[in-house]
């Protein structure tokens, strides 16, 4: 409203009259007040009043012109006696609200006559003549308030001169008008005049085409006629700057008007001339060169009709006519009043008279146009175009709105589909999002709208988004059309560039960046590490965001199999992990474009890995890969080459002992184990031992030769049974004790190792062959660890089976079997049973002396377990008791690792 | 009569809310007066009368009662008038608050009350001059004010302030 007003005011320096708008009738104008505070508590707090109301009440005001006293009247007319005179008369209301003015007409007393037959008619198109259909009389007139389409009227005063009056006898005649809202606003000063004459009386009167609202930019023909209506020929007059005499019909051209093409014209006596005046007293011919002239208050247009002495005759008639163009911003409102005289000599004295005046309006245009960003906005359909973009950046365009219109007026912002990702409004400080019409803008005032498009992140290609505004009071209208309610732009990116990029580079400087280019710092000439199984490699790099957008990226790799890697953020960059060690991370966290960052990737080898021998560069056998989360297409894989080494382990045990008869056999086993990462392949040998004892070899038991060759044990605790037997030839003697020192020879890879396992045994006399074997289990399950007992762990259980044999062929005595309690082991059970006795109760003890049918249910550390076989039932063991030939007794002993 | 009393609980448990929700540290009382200058004894007098209605031209007179409700200080209180549309703010009709040692001037918002400051304000408009596109700055005159802004540092506790201004009917 502010702005409007200021514009008004504006608009009143420049163009025709425009009037300040008084608050309508009825108006609510209300208030509240509000207060925010900081309360006790230190909350920020608002609260508001209570709302007043004041309601806007009319204003009766009406103003009837032209103004004119009985001495002093504001227009006289001519005519004979007995001859019809036309007053021209404009009411207009100037009140806040919508009236009625009674009119009236008010003869004089103190003049020469009363005028007859008087009557009021309402001239609807103000061109100064009762036309057919304004025969009517009326008394008074309806108008709307003042700055409305129908707040004032035209209207024709119509009285007949009586015939008996002479030449030169005036009467005077009033048009009285009374509010009928408020019967105390009046306005009686509009004196007129009607004189008898029977010299020459030129009438004027004025038409304006189109009569009151008159669209900006549009023309409006004005047109000025009258005729002799006097007794005798007229004459002219002389004009300042035109020679000769004539009859000079003048318009100053009303303010802000153009006139630019000639006037039209023509008198039914003398001779028509064009001119024109930009100083209003001195004229000259008017031509084409002369135009356009513009209105500015003194500038008139005219018609003279030249002719020597008295050359106008009674009834001859004239007109002429010219267009006048409203200006395009023409305030909505503005009016531009226009009226036109006549200058003759009737005889004896000049005359000049004056014409009705006409008024026209010009009618609200609501018209927008948005697009480019210039002072004024583009109106029609426009782009604007940035030539390149990043995708994932936010590009803002701004755009100029501006009201073409010549009204204040608001206006809606809408955006189109939008193929440059999500657009938002924006208000002129880009931050402001907007939210509702922008306005109201004065006329002509111009605002910035700003268009924020966030491009997604895999845009490659440009895009458009069409940014259309609408007038609120007029939202009709295409955009191709001109100064209309309905305009756009388009907001354009020729081309979309990718914003995201990254490089990964190994770190072989121990310093952020400085590294070669991508792809050439992906692997890592000369840079080897090796390791032994279950070992780690590090290798350290760094992430460059290369892209336009900050972004955040995920580590992953590609491992050989059962391989695993961390990755561990390297603050310094100096390549070498930090201390403590920080924790593991799966990727870089927010990274801004052109930053960079250290990681160092540590590649964990299994327990077990077969060696490798990678090249680097060439083969490389480890990558890792940075991928951006924003936009999954967009990685960089680094290479690097991890060496894993040969470990070469065997083992074989365990070193067995036994006993032998002579001649006889005895076969053990030992267990070739390799814990080497790489498959062996195995000689077996033995050194015979020392006294020719035959000594065989075998994988199954079941073959046997001298040595064994080729045999392969696979890797990472693969194992082989060897199987070794022994005949001894007849006749060695008793207590001999023969050692063979058994040899694996294995070739794992590269290396070559070794180790060796004795079988030590004793010749004994009698025909008791014992054996012993061990089998270890994980824990107290059922689960082998060691099938030869060669490992078990704190807590295991291990079961030996020792084997008693009468190998000869007549019947044992008093066989008793003895076995320690290992060292830090403890008892767990024990059990015997029996093959090839008739009869017999096994008989246990603890000390060898006191036997008993049950087995002991503990045995102290150091102690030892007494296994015998009561064959003559007397509950003891004596000499008595026999074993015999082929008879085996086989005890069961377990204990557990302490 | 079970049913008035009822309706009188009711109608004391509607006023407790209206109490504690109007909360309000602060009671604000904003009253239109309609000025009317009579001529008396050869002088010419101001005589304030209700502004129920009103006729463009007249000057309403706004007078803001503010009034801390609490026992204790509130800070940085803030009590805004608005200037009423088809109204216009005459110019240096807002008084300034005398508040113990400090006098607390009025400022000013044309932009709707999002910003304030102190006259002359200053508008930046964009004019084509010479061909080039040049930032101008203008002064906004008071008729172009939306709302009027007192900032007292403090309230003090069951304190009370009047405010006033005067717009003119368009």
């Amino acid at each position: 409203m502010n702005k409007l007003f200021a514009l008004l005011v504006a608009a009143l320096v420049l163009f025709g009259a425009v009037l300040a708008q008084q608050t309508p009738a009825g108006t609510n104008i209300s208030n509240q007040a509000s207060a925010s505070y900081i309360d006790s508590a230190g909350q920020a707090r608002t609260t508001t009043s209570n709302q007043v109301i004041t309601v806007v009440q009319q204003v009766y005001s009406f103003s009837i012109t032209p103004d004119g006293t009985q001495a002093a009247p504001g227009q006289t007319r001519n005519a004979l006696p007995g001859a019809p005179v036309y007053f021209s008369y404009t009411v207009s209301n100037t009140g806040n609200g919508s009236d009625t003015i009674n009119l009236t007409t008010v003869q004089d007393t103190g003049d020469n006559f009363d005028l007859s037959g008087t009557a009021i008619y309402l001239d609807a198109n103000c061109n100064g003549t009762i036309d057919p259909g304004e025969t009517t009389a009326i008394t008074s007139v309806n108008l709307t308030r003042q700055g409305t389409a129908g707040a004032s009227a035209c209207v024709i005063v119509a009285g007949t001169i009586p015939a008996s009056a002479t030449n030169g006898q005036n009467g005077n005649l009033n048009l009285s008008g009374t509010s009928a809202g408020n019967t105390s606003v009046t306005d009686t000063n509009n004196w007129a005049r009607a004189t008898a004459t029977t010299s020459a009386a030129l009438t004027a009167t004025k038409s304006a085409s189109p009569a009151g609202s008159v669209n900006p930019g549009s023309n409006i023909t004005y047109t000025i006629s009258g005729s002799n209506v006097g007794g005798s020929a007229a004459s002219g007059v002389s004009v300042s700057g035109l020679s000769g005499s004539g009859i000079l019909i003048r318009d100053t051209i009303p303010n802000g008007l153009v006139v630019s093409t000639l006037p039209t014209g023509s008198a039914g006596a003398g001779t028509v001339q064009f001119v024109y005046s930009t100083t209003g007293t001195t004229w000259a011919p008017l031509t084409a060169g002369n135009l356009p002239l513009t209105g500015n208050g003194t500038i008139a247009i005219g018609m003279f009709i030249s002719g020597t002495g008295a050359f106008f005759p009674q009834t001859a008639s004239y007109t002429f006519s010219f267009q006048a163009t409203v200006p395009a911003a023409s305030a909505a409102g503005t009016t531009y009043l226009n009226s036109a005289t006549v200058q003759f000599n009737n005889g004896t004295a000049n005359q000049t008279v004056t014409s009705n005046t006409t008024t026209n309006t010009t009618a609200s245009r609501y018209s927008v146009a948005i697009g480019g960003t210039g002072a004024t906005a583009v109106d029609g359909a426009d782009t604007q175009t940035l030539a390149s973009a990043f995708s994932g950046s936010t590009v803002s365009f701004n755009s100029t709105l501006q009201n073409t219109g010549n009204a204040s007026d608001s206006f809606t912002l809408s955006l189109g589909t939008s193929t440059l990702g999500v657009c938002t409004l924006f208000q002129s400080d880009g931050v402001t999002p907007l939210a509702g019409p922008v306005g109201p803008l004065a006329a002509g005032a111009t605002y910035t709208v700003v268009v924020r498009c966030a491009i997604p992140a895999s845009q490659t290609t440009g895009g458009s988004v069409t940014l259309t505004a609408t007038s609120v009071s007029n939202p009709s209208g295409s955009v191709a059309t001109l100064l209309d309610g309905v305009d756009a732009t388009t907001l354009a990116v020729t081309s979309v560039v990718l914003g995201y990029g990254v490089d990964a580079a190994h770190n072989t400087n121990g310093a952020a960046g400085g590294e070669s280019g991508d792809p050439a710092n992906d692997s890592r000439a000369g840079y080897n590490p090796a390791v032994n199984p279950g070992g780690t490699a590090q290798f350290p790099f760094e992430v460059s965001n290369t892209g336009h957008n900050p972004d955040t990226y995920t580590f992953s790799a590609t491992l050989p199999a059962g391989w695993t890697v961390a990755f561990y953020p390297d603050l310094n960059c100096d390549g070498s992990m930090d201390t403590p060690t920080p924790a593991p991370v799966s990727g870089t966290g927010l990274l801004n474009n052109g930053s960079t960052s250290c990681y160092i990737a540590v590649v964990q080898v299994p327990v077990g890995a077969a060696p490798v021998d990678a090249t680097p560069v060439t083969g490389d056998n480890v990558q890792f890969t940075v991928t951006s989360t924003t936009l999954g297409s967009v990685s960089d894989t680094i290479r690097g080459a991890v060496d894993v080494n040969l470990v070469a382990q065997i083992s074989l045990e365990p070193p067995r002992t036994g006993t032998i008869t002579t001649p006889g056999t005895l076969t053990y086993t030992h267990t070739l184990v390799n814990n080497s990462n790489q498959s062996g392949v195995c000689s077996i040998t033995g050194n015979g031992g020392s006294f020719g004892w035959t000594y065989q070899y075998s994988l199954d038991g079941s073959t046997w030769a001298a040595s064994l060759s080729g045999v392969s044990v696979a890797a990472n605790g693969g194992s082989q049974t060897l199987y070794v037997r022994v005949l001894t030839p007849a006749g060695q003697p008793i207590g001999r004790t023969d050692v063979n020192t058994l040899t694996a020879s294995c070739t794992v890879g590269s290396a070559s190792v070794s180790d060796s396992v004795t079988e030590t045994t004793t010749v004994v006399g009698g025909d008791l062959r014992l054996t012993k074997t061990g089998v270890s289990f994980v824990g107290t399950s059922s689960t082998v660890r060691d099938a030869n007992a060669a490992t078990a762990l704190p807590g295991d259980v291990i079961e030996y089976t020792v084997v008693a044999s009468n190998i000869g062929t007549g019947n044992l005595t008093q066989v008793v079997i003895t076995d320690p309690l290992p060292s830090y082991t403890n008892f767990v059970s024990v059990s015997a049973t029996l093959s090839g006795f008739s009869g017999g109760t096994v008989l246990y003890s603890t000390n060898g002396t006191t036997w008993s049918t049950t087995a002991p249910t503990s045995l102290s550390a150091g102690s030892s377990i007494y296994v015998a076989v009561d064959t003559n039932g007397d509950n003891t063991i004596s000499s008595a008791d026999l074993m015999p030939p082929s008879a085996t007794i086989t005890i069961v002993f377990r204990v557990q690792v302490q | 009569m079970y049913l008035k009393r009822w309706l009188a609980t009711g109608a004391m448990f509607l006023a407790g809310l209206v109490l504690a929700q109007g909360g309000t540290d602060i009671r604000l009382d904003l009253k239109a007066h309609r000025v009317v200058t009579v001529q008396q004894e050869g002088k010419t007098l101001e005589r304030l009368e209700a502004a129920l209605d009103v006729k463009p031209g007249q000057v309403i007179e706004y007078q803001l009662n503010a009034q801390n409700t609490t026992e204790k200080p509130l800070r940085q209180v803030a009590l805004i008038i608005p200037i009423p549309a088809n109204t216009a703010y005459q110019a240096l009709s807002a008084q300034p608050l005398q508040l113990g040692e400090t006098l607390v001037t009025a400022e000013f918002s044309f932009d709707g009350g999002r910003t304030f400051g102190r006259p002359p304000l200053k508008r930046k408009v964009r004019v084509v001059e010479n061909g080039k596109e040049v930032e101008k700055e203008v002064e906004v005159k008071p008729e172009e004010y939306t709302h009027a802004r007192w900032v007292l540092p403090e309230l003090g506790a069951k304190q009370t302030v009047l405010l006033r201004l005067r717009t003119v009917v368009r």
